[in-house]
């Protein structure tokens, strides 16, 4: 864990939007301040143009880029770039504090498979993770496609993945008081919509999770089905209802919560790079 | 007027949506048909709120007859509220009259002997319910009018519906001021609660219908029947399958429509037991769980389950206890000595 818990600080405790992004062609990373500058055009451009996000108060938009060389898996992965836009309100004084509008940050955590795969000119960050307004998100996205030539998608994630999420992040040894393990489904198609939330003790899931993962460091496939099934089982002979077939949408621990439309909140700083890794795979095998 | 007031009846007024306005001033009979006349209704909401008090300041309103117009209010948009359940118990066996002169009198001396500065205000409605609103200050400040208590007293039944103040403080005081008064030595919180009262009533009072054994012999009719097809065996099994399911949903459910909830929550503190070919966890402590059920209309949907192939029938008596049980929290351990196919909520 070489991740300086302070410049992360900002990622942990926000929910962040994923997008599944292509490589980004002839992407320069000592051009950061050019770009930065671009950006900041483009996005005054898009305003006056009529997209305006904001109506009525005048906003300078500022744009900021940089490069984060701790965010990362290993050496061959690139580091994380981070966009900022801040706004400064023309009414206010000139010693006023920027306001922060919105966050994206690219990142790779283990994806050497990935770009090792990809030409030269090729920048591999196939992770995008967004926060802030929807609007800020579809500008900042535009601009990248039409300069890097690149495509963004939502990552959406599947109850399987979410699964694998909950098994993994239930096992996490924490040295402070965790929160329950929760899972929340929902049914749908009935004429009146139903959703359970099912919440284990944090210990208990722990305790489960330890007797059902063999080899330490090593999860498989068939490791997280038996737990989720100790999970499904335990429900139905309280309540004989098949969770099985109703649809996981959101699973939730002490580490981080995710949410099936790809929406990921990292709690604790301690299993950044695992959850990052796994997020970055996922995004890999969308783009693929 | 005191000015505070002013603000009160304004602000209460602009909660009222605006074709409400005229009906809930009626209902309320403190401005007369004359000057109700005189108010236009079709201008902005915040020009009418001012309208009515000018004709209220005109009247010298007090707080009393405002606290009136709030549980008008409160009792048409009373699903706006989280209401809880309270059942009293009386020592013994005595039917007493119930006199609401002597009720109300008790209650304000109970409140007030504790609490100088309260503003308390009952209202009665035909169902015979008696609505009571409870505004609380502290020895040294006016009661806050804005974070009331509400209690629903159906004097014919040892239930009290309350939709309790954020001022948390209060309600232990509010619930010896309703013993008290109706002549009851005990108080106790059902593990019932939901937004809609009526449901909440229809529940304790057993007003739904309630699952009864009926006879059924004719087939099931309707579009969940498969049409025929060449091979007759296999619509007959489907047929007498869905026939089973739904003859168990009508006995557990009944026929009529369900109270309505939101929500059901259960502890469970039950030992986990898997599939003995799983080699997993065996510890001798419970695996602790807590489970919540959310639906805009909680028992339908459970109804539709076992229909939807989302559950097997019979579905499980800790979800068709609710109404019957009167509660939907619940805290379910193992039966002691049995196979853990039972279990027991205290």
């Amino acid at each position: 864990e070489n991740v300086d818990l302070q410049k992360t600080a900002f990622l942990l405790r926000k929910a962040w939007t994923l997008y599944s992004v292509t490589p980004l062609y002839r992407f320069r990373r000592a051009r950061l301040r050019d770009y930065a500058r671009l950006l900041s055009a483009f996005i005054a451009a898009e305003k006056q143009k009529g997209l305006a996000v904001e109506v009525g108060v005048e906003l300078d938009i500022k744009v900021a880029m940089s490069s984060l060389p701790d965010l990362r898996g290993t050496e061959q992965d690139q580091a994380a770039i981070l966009v900022q836009l801040s706004s400064r309100s023309r009414a206010s004084s000139r010693n006023s504090e920027d306001k922060l509008l919105w966050s994206g940050w690219f990142c790779s955590v283990y994806g050497d498979d990935f770009s090792e795969n990809v030409p030269e000119s090729f920048t591999c960050l196939p992770l995008f993770l967004t926060h802030g307004a929807e609007s800020y998100t579809a500008m900042v996205g535009s601009w990248f496609q039409k300069t890097f030539d690149c495509s963004f998608r939502r990552l959406a994630i599947s109850p399987l993945n979410l699964s694998w999420m909950v098994a993994m992040w239930a096992g996490c040894k924490l040295d402070r008081a965790a929160s329950a393990v929760e899972l929340i489904f929902s049914v749908p198609h009935l004429p009146q919509s139903l959703d359970i939330s099912y919440a284990i003790h944090p210990e208990d899931a722990k305790a489960l999770w330890d007797t059902v993962q063999k080899t330490p460091g090593e999860i498989t496939q068939e490791e997280v089905d038996v737990f989720m099934d100790c999970l499904y089982s335990h429900f139905y002979r309280h309540f004989k209802i098949h969770l099985s077939a109703a649809k996981l949408v959101k699973v939730s621990t002490v580490v981080a919560s995710a949410h099936c439309d790809g929406i990921i909140k990292i709690l604790h700083s301690q299993y950044l790079s695992g959850v990052l890794m796994l997020l970055t795979e996922l995004a890999i095998s969308q783009i693929q | 007027m005191d000015e505070t007031v002013a603000e009160y009846i304004r602000r209460t007024v602009l909660k009222i949506p605006r074709d409400e306005i005229k009906t809930m001033l009626q209902k309320w009979g403190f401005l007369s048909e004359a000057q109700l006349q005189t108010l236009n209704f079709h201008q902005l909401k915040d020009n009418v709120s001012q309208e009515v008090v000018q004709l209220c300041e005109e009247n010298s309103a007090d707080i009393k007859q405002a606290a009136v117009l709030d549980i008008i209010y409160n009792h048409i948009y009373q699903n706006k509220r989280m209401w809880s359940v309270y059942q009293m118990k009386k020592s013994g066996e005595e039917l007493e009259y119930f006199d609401i002169t002597d009720f109300k009198k008790k209650f304000k001396e109970r409140l007030r002997s504790a609490l100088k500065n309260v503003t308390i205000t009952f209202k009665e409605y035909e169902d015979n319910a008696i609505w009571i609103r409870v505004a609380w200050g502290t020895p040294h400040k006016k009661p806050n009018q804005y974070k009331p208590s509400y209690v629903v007293y159906h004097s014919q039944t040892p239930y009290v519906f309350i939709s309790a103040s954020v001022l948390k403080s209060t309600l232990p005081l509010l619930c010896q001021a309703l013993i008290v008064a109706s002549n009851y030595h005990d108080i106790r919180e059902m593990e019932l609660r939901s937004h809609s009262l009526n449901s909440l009533k229809d529940i304790v009072f057993k007003r739904y219908s309630q699952n009864f054994q009926t006879y059924n012999p004719k087939p099931l009719q309707g579009g969940n029947v498969e049409p025929q097809s060449a091979d007759l065996r296999i619509v007959q099994e489907n047929r007498s399958e869905k026939e089973r399911i739904h003859r168990l949903n009508r006995e557990v459910f009944g026929d009529g429509p369900q109270p309505k909830l939101e929500f059901a929550q259960y502890r469970l503190e039950t030992m986990f037991k898997s599939d003995p070919k799983i080699d997993v966890l065996d510890k001798k402590e419970p695996f602790r769980c807590l489970v919540k059920f959310s639906s805009p209309h909680l028992l339908e949907s459970l109804k539709s389950l076992v229909p939807a192939g989302m559950a097997d029938a019979p579905l499980s008596p800790l979800l068709t206890c609710i109404p019957q049980k009167a509660r939907n929290y619940f805290k379910i351990k193992d039966k002691k000595g049995f196979f853990p196919e039972g279990f027991v909520s205290p």
